[in-house]
């Protein structure tokens, strides 16, 4: 995209140009805070009115920052869920000002969008959903364990990768084309239990943010998406815990200042107990057993003075399986995160994040003769800088840096000397992944607004090792060593971002973006489900970046005085250098993987549209989704355009939620989906007399269409006690519908000479309770 | 025998999770599927034992009608070992096609079938693996989720410094009940004892399970290889494919030359 680029160039030189002769301005800037808990406010509006109006958003830690020139303002900082306060203020000099907000708890604004009530119109942002904590603890879910992932997957543009899966696929992506970041921390594996749960505890969780498009320059590195969750500071003014106890885990959550006012903590930690009524039977082949998960998010923060934040982050999570004494496999992602939020001057704010992350499984086989244990991971070392400077109230910048260095051990295979097992040590595989961007948000005039911008990404595949390169059969041609350090393969890509939003009156806006995405780490799963064995390959010889195009189009309208939201998008998305593999490929220890691979493009449209009831005693939304996503390979169905297995041509979400009175609150979720496109067997024959059935096409058929509705209540226990508590009861598919989790296809055990289709469904009707606690 | 172990073992695992923690229910049935136009299969091997050799050539047929060998006659089939001509093979039954004259197949060469049917001619190659033999059968049983189970072990030293791939045919009453195949990656040079994962528990004492081991080349474990992930044998389901077939002009099927030993157990 040359000519793209020279665009962005130009704008970026002539608006530089244009401010350095700007008349001196002064610098209103200051942090956003709940005035009960000191968290900090993302998203938190700041309008000063008066001679030079100006108006922003606080960023992800809380702070604003705007220009004026001297004179007389009054200053009004609005947040939803929170009152807001009006200030006046004589601007002669730069001045900080801090904001404490008092929560709201009047009785219609159950569902809070952490966003000013028209940011969703104004701002040249497209292709974003936000949701609000709140939101998701009053939506019911499958065994009442509430989870960030599978509300996400009831917006539109988000579908779940399958019944109870946390997974999740955007605008036509695979699950791997996500990039999820927990406090700047890539995670891995973001599933517990083989995808039931997600690794996000929603008590350590502040916001939430996904972008299905229009990525800003800051984020990168994956194809489909951005899901951005921050965790939870810990509260600044006092002690407080809350927790809960569920079917299947507990929770509990603890936070406190360090120093009051300056710095505080956080834990909060989960265990299932899925396993404990495995020890209620008599069986030994049962009670044996072990299956649970837990996780532990922490954070601390300290203020060093007005200019000076300090921010340590980490998630521990681990999903523990054992069969008896034969069997043990665990697997889990670490990750930390150091933050340092400086400010150099008034005008520029600046963050450094020191990120490591860590995903890793162990298999054991305990089984005398044949013993042993394997062992892989991937770990990340990360360094991010990111800058944002306020030019003027026209111009905000965002500038920086990251790199990030990935180590993947693709298996160590250990086994002690009786055992029949070789031991086996795969090559490590090294690479460096880094990033420069720069971006500006250009309020034009009144209406247009502008994100445009430039990231510049690289890669390099590192030594030592021995690296084979494929012919297209999958053939070695050539087998070359390469010294520790060594650059074995550089790729160097320019992705350009740009948003515009033209705004027609106060409740209504078009807009319109242009996104390019590249992805240089990729996910290993020929199967239809994600697995914790899945591997992660880099960019090689072999394996080229991934790239992504993108464009789309919105309409976007606010009416009723902001109480409904509405939007339509369409977008159009074009995929090079997409992976899938040869028919009968292991990919398990599979030390010449790439010798599998085969690439292809993809393609992917749609339409979405959106419609929500933001306050009131009912709320909720309607999410509709119309789409395609496709691909072509030379080498699978004859080199045909066919249906990717995310592929849903319509997929429609109804939340409602009702809050009956001070104490109870009923909602509900229906769903419907037309089934994904799979492979399903046209005619069969006999081979070695055993039945074996024939694919004409890939993904020609279609799994049954997926509808489901789902209820709750919540009872909250009497106001104004120290010990706040409350029940929720759900009920997971009412009536009991059943969907298809898989179809197979087999010889009828009691009639050899008849095949037969049979359905597994996984989750009939399942009730649910759950106790919450807080005091 | 780690890969086939441990394929097994994840199927447990799901099926731990998915049975024994959720409500999973099962039940047959109706899908519509489409009838697609016949497709020639070519099911041929050539063995190390002194035997007419068999290929079978058959079609594609619709999935509602009743298992069957749905045979193709009148095909020309040439069999050449080393690129000479060893044996031009004779229909003796609608699609089955047999060697005129007993012989046996050799390690270390080379064989090409050369199929011609309908105007058509597929062809094909495999090169006879070094034999391994099948030193004892014995019995295992595992204490899985909620019950014991017993299953035939596969005893036999592999060959060190050579890849080897090996196949399991499992019979009990003359019906081929598992057809699975392992190769020794991480296990070369071993002792192996490798679980073929046939639940036994059926059985009454007296039976007898008859196992056929072979040792087969690169492309023919593939093949198997495939047909089992498309039956779900290695845990989470793999998107199905047809199995990458070493015949050439889009048949199915696969050409085997492979060597061949046998043991019997009987249930006590």
């Amino acid at each position: 995209m040359p000519y793209t680029i020279r665009v962005v160039l130009i704008l970026l030189f002539t608006t530089l140009f244009q401010y350095s002769n700007a008349q001196t301005r002064r610098t209103v800037n200051g942090n956003v805070t709940d005035s009960k808990t000191g968290e900090t406010l993302i998203g938190a509006s700041v309008k000063l009115s008066g001679s030079t109006p100006a108006g922003g958003i606080t960023n992800a830690y809380g702070f604003y920052s705007l220009n004026v020139t001297d004179g007389n303002y009054e200053i009004a900082v609005s947040f939803i869920g929170y009152k807001t306060v009006v200030k006046k203020v004589e601007i002669s000099k730069d001045m900080r000002l801090n904001f404490a907000l008092e929560e709201d708890n009047q009785l219609d604004e159950v569902v809070i969008s952490a966003t000013k009530k028209n940011e969703n119109v104004s701002s040249p942002q497209m292709g974003l959903q936000k949701i609000n904590v709140r939101e998701i603890n009053n939506v019911p879910v499958l065994l009442g364990e509430r989870d960030v992932l599978k509300t996400l997957q009831l917006l539109p543009g988000i579908k779940s990768a399958g019944e109870g899966n946390s997974g999740f696929y955007v605008r036509g992506g695979s699950t791997d084309q996500n990039l999820i970041l927990l406090d700047e921390a890539p995670v891995y594996n973001a599933s517990h239990l083989l995808g039931f749960f997600s690794t996000f505890n929603s008590d350590a969780i502040k916001d939430v943010s996904v972008y299905k498009g229009g990525m800003p320059a800051q984020y990168g590195g994956r194809l489909a998406s951005v899901l951005d969750i921050k965790m939870n500071d810990g509260n600044r003014k006092e002690f407080t815990a809350e927790g809960g106890i569920g079917l299947i885990s507990s929770r509990l959550k603890v936070e406190a200042p360090i120093v009051k006012d300056k710095g505080s903590f956080m834990v909060s930690a989960r265990r299932t107990y899925m396993d404990a009524f495995f020890k209620l039977s008599s069986d030994s082949s049962i009670n044996k057993n072990t299956l649970y998960f837990y996780d532990i998010n922490a954070k601390a923060n300290y203020q060093l003075d007005d200019k000076n934040t300090l921010y340590l982050s980490g998630y521990f999570g681990r999903d523990k399986l054992g069969l008896a004494k034969t069997f043990g496999f665990n697997w889990g992602n670490a990750t930390v995160t150091l933050r340092w939020n400086h400010l150099y001057s008034n005008k520029l704010f600046s963050n450094t994040s020191l990120i490591y992350s860590n995903y890793n499984y162990v298999i054991q086989n305990f089984m005398e003769e044949s013993n042993f244990e394997v062992n892989s991971s991937i770990k990340d070392f990360n360094l991010k800088q990111d800058f944002e400077y306020s030019l003027s109230n026209d111009h905000h910048l965002k500038f920086g840096l990251n790199v990030i260095h990935h180590t993947i051990a693709p298996g160590k295979l250990t086994a002690d000397a009786r055992s029949s097992v070789n031991e086996t040590t795969y090559e490590n595989r090294k690479g460096l992944e880094s990033a420069i961007y720069v971006s500006d948000e250009w309020a034009v005039n009144e209406r247009l607004n502008l994100v445009y911008g430039l990231r510049l990404s690289a890669f390099s595949l590192l030594g030592p090792g021995n690296f084979k390169t494929y012919d297209a059969a999958g053939n070695t041609t050539q087998i070359k060593a390469y010294g520790s350090g060594d650059f074995v393969k550089n790729y160097l890509n320019l992705e350009p971002r740009f948003s515009a939003s033209y705004q027609m009156n106060t409740g209504s806006s078009l807009k319109g973006a242009y996104t390019r995405n590249i992805q240089n780490i990729h996910l290993m799963s020929n199967s239809t489900s994600t697995s914790p064995t899945d591997l992660y390959i880099m960019n090689s010889n072999n394996v080229k970046p991934e790239i992504a195009d993108q464009v789309a189009l919105g309409y976007f309208r606010n009416f009723n005085e902001d109480k409904y939201e509405f939007s339509a998008e369409i977008y159009y998305k074009w995929m090079q250098n997409q992976i899938e593999y040869r028919s009968g490929t292991d990919l398990r220890g599979n030390g010449n993987v790439e010798a599998d691979l085969l690439y292809g493009d993809g393609r992917a449209y749609g339409i979405e549209l959106f419609l929500k009831k933001r306050f009131g005693k009912f709320n909720g939304w309607i999410g509709y989704t119309y789409s395609r996503t496709e691909r072509q390979f030379d080498a699978i169905n004859e080199g045909k355009w066919f249906y990717a297995k995310q592929d849903r041509t319509h997929d429609l979400s109804l939340v409602g939620i009702y809050k009956a009175g001070p104490r109870w609150t009923f909602s509900s979720v229906f769903v419907y989906n037309t089934g994904n496109a799979v492979t399903y067997p046209s005619g069969k024959y006999q081979v070695n007399g055993r039945t074996a059935f024939y694919y004409k096409e890939k993904n020609g058929y279609r799994t049954p269409a997926y509808h489901r509705l789902d209820v709750s209540a919540t009872l909250e226990g009497k106001p104004g006690k120290r010990l706040q508590s409350s029940w929720s009861f759900g009920i997971y598919n009412l009536y009991n519908r059943q969907n298809a989790f898989s179809i197979d296809f087999k010889d009828d055990p009691d009639d050899a000479t008849r095949t037969q289709v049979t359905r597994t469904t996984l989750f009939g009707i399942i009730p649910s309770v759950t106790w919450n606690f807080k005091f | 025998m780690k890969s086939m172990n441990l394929k097994k073992y994840t199927r447990y695992v799901f099926v731990v999770i998915a049975v024994g923690t959720f409500s999973a229910c099962k039940k047959v049935i109706d899908l519509k599927l489409d009838e697609a136009v016949p497709v020639i299969v070519i099911d041929g091997g050539i063995s190390d034992l002194n035997e007419n050799q068999v290929v079978k050539v058959s079609k594609t047929y619709n999935f509602t009608e009743p298992n069957k060998f749905n045979g193709v006659s009148k095909a020309n089939i040439v069999l050449k070992a080393d690129a000479k001509v060893l044996a031009v093979f004779v229909e003796t039954d609608p699609g089955i096609y047999k060697s005129p004259t007993k012989f046996k197949g050799k390690p270390g060469v080379r064989y090409d079938l050369s199929v011609t049917s309908e105007g058509k001619t597929y062809e094909a190659s495999s090169i006879m693996p070094a034999r391994v033999i099948l030193d004892a059968l014995t019995f295992k049983t595992f204490n899985f989720f909620g019950g014991n189970k017993s299953y035939i072990v596969a005893n036999f030293s592999d060959p060190a410094g050579i890849a080897n791939q090996y196949r399991y045919i499992l019979k009990t009453k003359g019906v081929v009940e598992e057809d699975a195949v392992s190769e020794d990656r991480f296990n070369d040079g071993n002792k192996v004892e490798n679980v073929i994962f046939y639940e036994l528990d059926d059985l009454v004492k007296g039976d007898s399970v008859h196992v056929e081991f072979q040792c087969v080349d690169r492309n023919v474990y593939r093949y198997f290889y495939s047909i089992g992930q498309n039956s779900g044998q290695g845990g989470p389901p793999v998107s199905p494919a047809n199995p990458p077939s070493n015949f050439s002009n889009g048949a199915l099927g696969v050409f085997n030359a492979h060597t061949s030993s046998s043991r019997t157990a009987v249930i006590k």
